[in-house]
């Protein structure tokens, strides 16, 4: 069951396994709304999400690599349990003919969730070592925002109409 | 609690409930986060994907069984929860749950529900309550609400909706909550907490139609609106006070338990069972039997 993380007196392992689990969460959301957009022939959109698979999986990756350096195969005392939707997009942003605009501005939503997360737990993490890391990570959510919005200001502007105007509802019953 | 304790890693997580199918809902549904939840709830109560059975009616949500690794039994329009009963009585190790919408539930299979209260069978209702028949393309559900407008209610709709918090309190149901896939934490918490109930235990999710339901966004504004009991200062113990703040259904979104019976009464699988170790003894003297039937 999701319990409330004690961020003042976490260990910097624990604090490292929270982060491949954050990453992990939004990986596997990520596959699940491109799955979803494939069944409903939105390729475009799909593609998209299916690019963040691999950009949350390289994150997941490279912080599961420091956490083996650091702490070797220690067990962890951190399950996936602990949290919910960290960075995951959340289910109802997605739509069956959403634009690839619309799916960039999900991910923008999910990194900004993502950012507050590790904000608020600054708040009360003391320990130097993980502050450190958190501010890192707070920083690269920053950095994912930014890229993000970069590649929506290259976008050209949505139509006037949607697909919603000329498009029957989902049909994958 | 602290994260830095020796670990207690529970036996069972999320994903080990998770089945191969891939849900087909509509993208945006709230089903997929009730999904999530009764992954999160199961990983909790810790048993075995092979000790529970799942049972549905037909419906968009009614496809969530198969989506788990849990026995499933995808039934008929509104018979859930007689062969959830049914399953119960033959095999009560199993842990049953049923899942459903409230047409489902509150239409054709409305007449199912106040049995299931009153014999009180150990077993958990779920309906994913989204005010309309998603699945048959948007015609009004028993818990539509007056004026609700859809490709097939031009007019909007004429009649009150069924209170399906009202309706399960008024029956004697012994726990009865609610929740949101807006708050999926606190929705794994009340299905999990159901699940542990001994006895009837029915959990309604407002779980919005994004396809043909009133407002696109229906989550995003349960996250906004959303009023949790437990920082009402709502008692659970108080079938009263729960039926007072469950007339406010359509209105207000409460969230958490409505009514937790503190003395649960016994369940039919458990008398069952009782009654069924009675026939296995030994059979009675004859001396034992008459005297049993001796007019005093």
């Amino acid at each position: 069951m999701t319990r409330a993380i004690d961020f003042a007196n976490i260990t910097l392992r624990d604090a490292l396994d929270l982060a491949v689990i954050v990453e992990e969460e939004a990986k596997e959301r990520y596959g699940e709304l491109a799955d979803q957009l494939e069944l409903h022939h939105n390729e475009d959109a799909a593609r998209f999400f299916r690019h963040m698979v691999h950009v949350e999986s390289l994150h997941e990756h490279r912080l599961a690599e420091r956490r083996k350096h650091l702490f070797g195969d220690q067990p962890s005392s951190v399950t996936r349990a602990m949290i919910f939707d960290v960075e995951a997009p959340d289910y109802d942003e997605v739509r069956a003919t959403m634009t690839v605009r619309r799916a960039l501005e999900v991910s923008l939503r999910a990194e900004h969730k993502a950012y507050e997360f590790f904000d608020r737990a600054l708040g009360e993490v003391a320990d130097p070592g993980i502050r450190k890391m958190f501010e890192e990570l707070r920083r690269d959510e920053k950095e994912h925002e930014r890229r993000v919005r970069d590649e929506i200001a290259k976008l050209p502007p949505e139509p006037v109409m949607t697909a919603d105007d000329v498009i029957d509802e989902p049909v994958a019953h | 609690m602290s994260i830095s304790t020796p670990p207690v890693l529970p036996k069972y997580q999320a994903k080990d409930f998770k089945s191969e199918l891939k849900p087909i809902w509509c993208p945006g549904c709230g089903d997929f986060g009730v999904l999530q939840a009764i992954y999160r709830a199961l990983a909790a109560i810790g048993r075995p994907p092979h000790e529970i059975a799942f049972v549905s009616g037909i419906g968009c949500s009614s496809r969530i069984p198969g989506y788990t690794t849990a026995y499933g039994f995808n039934s008929v329009h509104g018979r859930a929860l007689p062969i959830a009963q049914g399953i119960k009585l033959a095999n009560p190790d199993l842990l049953v749950l049923v899942a459903g919408g409230d047409g489902d539930g509150f239409s054709i299979g409305g007449g199912h529900v106040p049995h299931a209260i009153r014999r009180n069978t150990d077993l958990t209702y779920i309906v994913m309550d989204n005010q309309i028949y998603g699945l048959t393309k948007g015609q009004l559900s028993p818990t539509s609400h007056r004026g609700l407008k859809t490709v097939t209610s031009e007019y909007g709709s004429l009649e009150e909706p069924v209170n399906p918090l009202m309706y399960v309190l008024a029956y004697g149901a012994n726990f009865v909550a609610q929740g949101t896939p807006a708050d999926m934490a606190g929705l794994a918490q009340v299905i999990e907490e159901a699940i542990r109930y001994p006895g009837f235990a029915f959990v309604n999710v407002q779980s919005p139609c994004v396809t043909f339901g009133e407002d696109d966004w229906q989550v995003k504004e349960h996250r906004a609106s959303m009023k949790p009991l437990v920082k009402v200062g709502h008692d659970p113990s108080d079938r009263i006070a729960a039926m007072s703040i469950a007339q406010h259904y359509g209105r207000e979104l409460h969230t958490g338990v409505f009514y937790r019976n503190p003395t649960p009464p016994p369940t039919l699988d458990g008398l069952v069972r009782e009654r069924q170790r009675e026939m296995s003894a030994p059979p009675a003297s004859r001396a034992t039997i008459l005297d049993r039937f001796r007019v005093k």
